[in-house]
């Protein structure tokens, strides 16, 4: 979901700049003021985990291939959409500046999509379907489907205002992909979720309340 | 499992992740890449031929319709290394991944409160 730098205009891609300039200097006030020194391994480790699967596509029908966001893991096991919006905008400014993966002029859109949109429905939703389940994985499975979902149909959006994407047909395309390859997010998130707290259960007792 | 043994297990699942990458990933159009050249009628949306010519052409036309002719050489353009095939995927990557992992560490390091 990677935006390249020719598919939005120049003013509307420093509008998504600042917007997330706003959402980044957030996600530094949360690593300010919620992230413990003992979290910042796992932090690390997330972040160059997102970093490695984001590089695994995954074939899927209609000779088209998708790979992990990473923004409702990383929202679910830190305890905040912030905490995605910090791990997914490390990882989009070495994709970005390194290996041309997602354009430098788009950037803050793509941050706005895949670490905003992918942390906060990501988040929200873990939330509310973990306290209607009381089972924290088909909650995590659920809340990756709909981060990848909800944030492909956002970027169809702004494809649309953009002038790339006819907003019906863009919604349509987009919505299609990213429903089978969210099956991969939504599998990895209840996965990854579960294999970090059975190494750690102390680090997810607070605050997103997962309880195995 | 202490926080070291957290983070070198951790790096130890990324590395392998990261390496493997180039050997199973698909190279198919991503989603909003498939979406696109099915837009600009160089694939069907629920077909899966790719018509390389007028891919290159939708490439031309959308900087046309936005006007966004940026362009930016990164030193390891598509995770690729020149000169390297395959290998040089996997060792891009593998870089790529050490990176964002110190530099989170070290920004966390920075910015995490110590009680």
């Amino acid at each position: 979901m990677h935006i390249p730098d020719a598919f939005i205009p120049l003013t509307q891609a420093a509008v998504y700049w600042v917007i997330a300039l706003v959402f980044i200097a957030l996600s530094l006030r949360w690593a300010r003021n919620e992230m413990r020194e003992e979290k910042v391994p796992l932090v690390a480790v997330l972040a160059a985990g997102i970093f490695a699967i984001q590089a695994v596509n995954v074939p899927i029908p209609w000779g088209t291939s998708g790979h992990m966001m990473g923004a409702a893991l990383a929202a679910i096991v830190l305890g905040s959409p912030f905490a995605a919006v910090f791990v997914l905008t490390l990882v989009l400014i070495v994709q970005g500046v390194l290996f041309g993966d997602g354009g430098i002029t788009v950037m803050g859109a793509n941050i706005i999509n895949m670490g905003v949109v992918g942390g906060f429905v990501g988040f929200y939703s873990f939330k509310g379907l973990n306290a209607a389940f009381k089972n924290p994985y088909p909650a995590a499975f659920i809340a990756g489907w709909l981060s990848l979902v909800v944030a492909a149909l956002v970027c169809a959006v702004e494809m649309a205002i953009a002038g790339t994407f006819p907003l019906e047909l863009g919604l349509f395309s987009m919505g299609l992909y990213h429903a089978v390859i969210g099956v991969i997010e939504g599998g990895i998130t209840a996965v990854a979720l579960y294999l970090i707290y059975t190494a750690r259960p102390d680090l997810l007792k607070s605050p997103a309340g997962v309880t195995a | 499992m202490d926080n070291k043994n957290l983070l070198y297990v951790g790096i130890i699942i990324a590395l392998v992740i990261a390496v493997a990458a180039p050997f199973i990933a698909s190279s198919n159009p991503d989603g909003l890449e498939s979406a696109f050249f099915g837009i600009f009628g160089a694939k069907e949306i629920h077909g899966s031929e790719l018509d390389e010519d007028a891919a290159g052409a939708a490439e031309e036309q959308v900087q046309e319709i936005t006007g966004n002719t940026f362009s930016f050489g990164s030193p390891f353009p598509d995770y690729s290394i020149e000169g390297m095939e395959k290998a040089g995927e996997a060792l891009a990557i593998a870089i790529g991944t050490l990176l964002v992992l110190g530099i989170a560490f070290g920004l966390g390091r920075v910015l995490s409160r110590s009680d």
